[in-house]
């Protein structure tokens, strides 16, 4: 045999074995979207200091993609929420409910701030949820407001 | 190209120098002293940077490098010869050995630098999990030298074990591309080693240090099959690999290869090869990437030896803080959710985890990305290279002005990443990505030498370092920052923490990149016991345990360590001796190349 067809054999049988490894074993999935997803606390203000601040909510759990995002869309005009912020989370597949968390930064000291939240996966089909409008003021310079308490 | 044949000049009495180089054990303290290059350090750093050990820490890891290599080499002449068998051929009986045994030779071989002076494991030595190896460079400049002192990198030396379970990287769940999906896979903190060629993420990573200027410097890609060709094992890579070395290799390429990369712009194949030769060298590097990645699959690197596993199969039981560390771990502190260990995730007190243990070995990782909101680590040596070096290369132009973006930065094949072999699809998904770094897994995250049993002072501990830019110096840090970064956040940098706040404790700084931070952690509810439980939990998935001996570590070569263990201190603060005012952001704003691609990191203004 010449030694390109013996180099092209081993090169197939090493990559085999190179690839038996059960690399994917642990990526599951999506799971089946939930077919009704509802706000059950929430959004509230978290804590805010004068330049950015975090709002949270819990809702049931959407499941679908693994990957979610928490959305908000805000702004100091409550006819007018133009600005949107994102929140990166994981679900967890048997938590009964989620909790979504955002923060949003560049914000201006000792203003009132409107905004709505929703989600939606990481392939960008929305959870079907969408808050009121809800609204908090940030602190001055250098100061803090923390609204949620501690989770036990 | 006068600048070019000088330096090639100048480096040919390295080459002949490196081919009959000893080796370093019988060096006197004096020696030790000198930097182990033939052309002039490169220290662009201001004082304080470098660790002052660093010299001696480097032949120090040297030594151990030769050590491993050494048991390598015995273990090669001692195989039993595998033998092509069957159709298609394959390597009988020993073909697992022989891959196992070649990549150790070719992870521990030092002539795989230019100076012949730094192998892969030089930056992964077993002792830490395959991390890095030198404590005061855990503490100081996160990244670590490379072939041509001191340049160094960007980021912190990542662990080898369990890295060839990593998948090709992929979008997950994208029904349509331009929106998102989740990206899984890869290899590397910023996931620019794809796999997308060899389908094999960790064998494609295994193929970027060696042509990486800032780690072991080739200047070319053909470098590697000339100094196997050289090498004494060569006629064993040739049995495994089925190749051989009829390279027309040019009379300069010994010259070329002892020359750092960057010498040459951006040639990124100086060594004039046919089209025939060019092939062969590939084909070479190729199976270089594949050797190595088998090594590290197997169990000398991943063996799933640890007393989690023990446990897992009734051979160990948890202490208390372990079990209530793994509760919390799974549970309250969220964790399970990214580093995934086969149990479901309950959040509350009064919930019923209804999942059971998987039936596969947990890898502690969901292969995916995020963007924790580490703050800007002003230690990281990469910032301050932004002149010359003695051959001409700038190895960060942006100076001050780098900032880490991480997976967006490679979606983009920005500076300091690799190109995307997928950008046509891929790279309108950066500023989605921005920030996002490697979920690792947590397995050996808390390996230490035996002298030196733990990573957490007061010790006797090993300084490790953690996350992607090393701003955290110990578990205790880590967890307590996953569970209060959203409970003391200041809008300060590192370093900067108003008078009365501890940084690490009770102020953390604003995060380097404050697009698309992670949420699922911040404000975990843990306390001070709950983090020091979790930290017990993480420390029992170390490999090497043998419930017939449990305080002797069976994990390959981790009796290498020959330095020094660190005491005093507590692990809320270890390391915060170190920290050091951060460099005005307003004055060095995110440069162009980095922050002016598109599409622009968004929402927010990356400070």
């Amino acid at each position: 045999m010449n030694r390109l067809l013996l180099q092209l054999a081993i090169i197939a049988g090493a990559g085999c074995l190179l690839s038996s490894n059960p690399i994917i074993a642990q990526i599951l999935p999506p799971q089946k979207r939930a077919e009704h997803v509802e706000i059950t606390n929430g959004p509230e203000l978290e804590l805010a200091l004068d330049n950015m601040a975090i709002v949270r909510w819990t809702t049931t759990n959407p499941r679908g993609d693994d990957e979610h995002y928490g959305v908000v869309h805000y702004g100091t005009d409550p006819e007018d929420l133009s600005q949107t912020a994102k929140g990166h989370i994981r679900l967890n597949r048997t938590h009964p409910e989620t909790i979504f968390r955002v923060r949003m930064q560049d914000l201006k000291p000792q203003t009132t701030y409107y905004y709505t939240v929703n989600s939606m996966g990481a392939d960008g089909e929305g959870d079907g949820v969408k808050s009121p409008i809800n609204h908090f003021t940030t602190p001055g310079p250098g100061e803090r407001i923390t609204a949620y308490p501690q989770p036990k | 190209m006068r600048v070019h044949i000088s330096i090639l000049v100048a480096t040919s009495l390295v080459a002949v120098l490196g081919i009959v180089s000893v080796p370093l054990a019988g060096f006197t303290e004096a020696r030790a002293q000198q930097v182990d290059q033939p052309l002039p350090a490169y220290n662009p750093y201001p004082p304080g940077i470098l660790p002052p050990d660093l010299e001696s820490e480097l032949l120090r890891v040297r030594r151990e490098v030769q050590t491993i290599f050494q048991r390598y080499a015995a273990e090669w002449r001692a195989l039993t010869p595998p033998t092509l068998t069957g159709q298609p051929p394959t390597l009988f009986p020993t073909g697992y050995e022989a891959v196992r045994i070649l990549g150790g030779l070719l992870n521990f071989d030092e002539n795989m630098s230019p100076f012949r002076n730094q192998a892969c494991a030089s930056c992964h030595l077993p002792y830490t999990g395959f991390s890095g190896p030198i404590p005061s460079v855990n503490l100081t400049m996160v990244a670590y030298p490379g072939t041509f002192r001191f340049r160094a990198g960007k980021r912190v030396a990542q662990r080898y074990t369990y890295s060839p379970r990593f998948p090709v990287l992929h979008l997950n769940g994208a029904k349509n591309p331009a929106v998102g999906g989740t990206f899984t896979g890869g290899n590397f903190w910023d996931g620019r080693a794809t796999g997308y060629k060899l389908q094999s993420a960790d064998a494609e990573q295994a193929q970027h240090p060696p042509v990486d200027t800032q780690e072991m410097g080739f200047p070319d890609t053909a470098c590697i099959a000339l100094r196997i060709s050289q090498a004494a094992y060569r006629p064993f890579f040739e049995r495994v690999w089925g190749v051989d070395f009829d390279i027309n290799f040019p009379g300069n390429a010994e010259q070329i290869c002892s020359t750092p990369g960057g010498a040459f712009g951006t040639t990124a194949t100086p060594i004039g090869l046919s089209a025939i030769d060019r092939t062969k060298a590939n084909n070479i590097f190729d199976h270089w990437g594949q050797s190595i990645s088998f090594l590290e699959s197997s169990n000398d690197v991943s063996p799933f030896t640890s007393k989690f596993d023990a446990f897992l199969r009734g051979a160990y039981t948890l202490t208390a803080d372990e079990a209530a560390g793994r509760a919390l771990f799974d549970g309250k502190g969220n964790c399970n959710s990214c580093h995934l260990d086969g149990v479901s995730t309950k959040l509350t007190p009064g919930q019923t985890d209804t999942g059971t243990d998987n039936e596969t070995e947990p890898l502690f990782t969901c292969f995916g990305y995020a963007n924790l909101g580490l703050p800007l680590n002003p230690r990281v040596a990469i910032f301050y290279q932004s002149t010359p070096d003695g051959v001409g290369f700038t190895p960060n132009p942006d100076g001050f002005r780098f900032r880490d973006l991480g997976f967006g930065t490679f979606l983009r094949s920005g500076p300091g990443s690799a190109p995307n072999p997928n950008a046509s699809t891929w790279q309108s998904l950066a500023a989605a990505h921005d920030g996002q770094m490697q979920t690792s897994t947590a397995r050996n995250v808390a390996m230490t030498p035996p002298q030196c049993p733990t990573t957490e002072a007061p010790g006797p501990f090993f300084q490790k370092e953690f996350f992607h830019n090393g701003y955290i110096k110990s578990l205790k840090q880590l967890v307590h920052f996953y569970n209060t970064r959203d409970v003391f956040p200041f809008n300060v940098t590192s370093g900067n923490c108003p008078a009365g706040k501890t940084e690490k404790v009770d102020c953390w700084p604003m995060p380097e990149v404050p697009d698309n931070l992670d949420m699922t952690v911040g404000k975990l509810g843990l306390t001070d016991q709950e983090e020091n439980q979790i930290v017990a939990f993480m420390q029992t998935l170390t490999d090497g345990f043998n419930p017939a001996n449990p305080t002797v570590s069976t994990y390959k070569n981790i009796d290498t360590f020959t330095g020094q263990c660190m005491t005093g201190g507590n692990a809320s603060t270890q390391g915060n001796q170190t920290l050091i005012p951060t460099f005005s952001l307003t004055q060095f704003p995110c440069a162009t190349d980095v922050c002016g691609v598109a599409p622009v990191p968004s929402p927010f203004k990356i400070p």
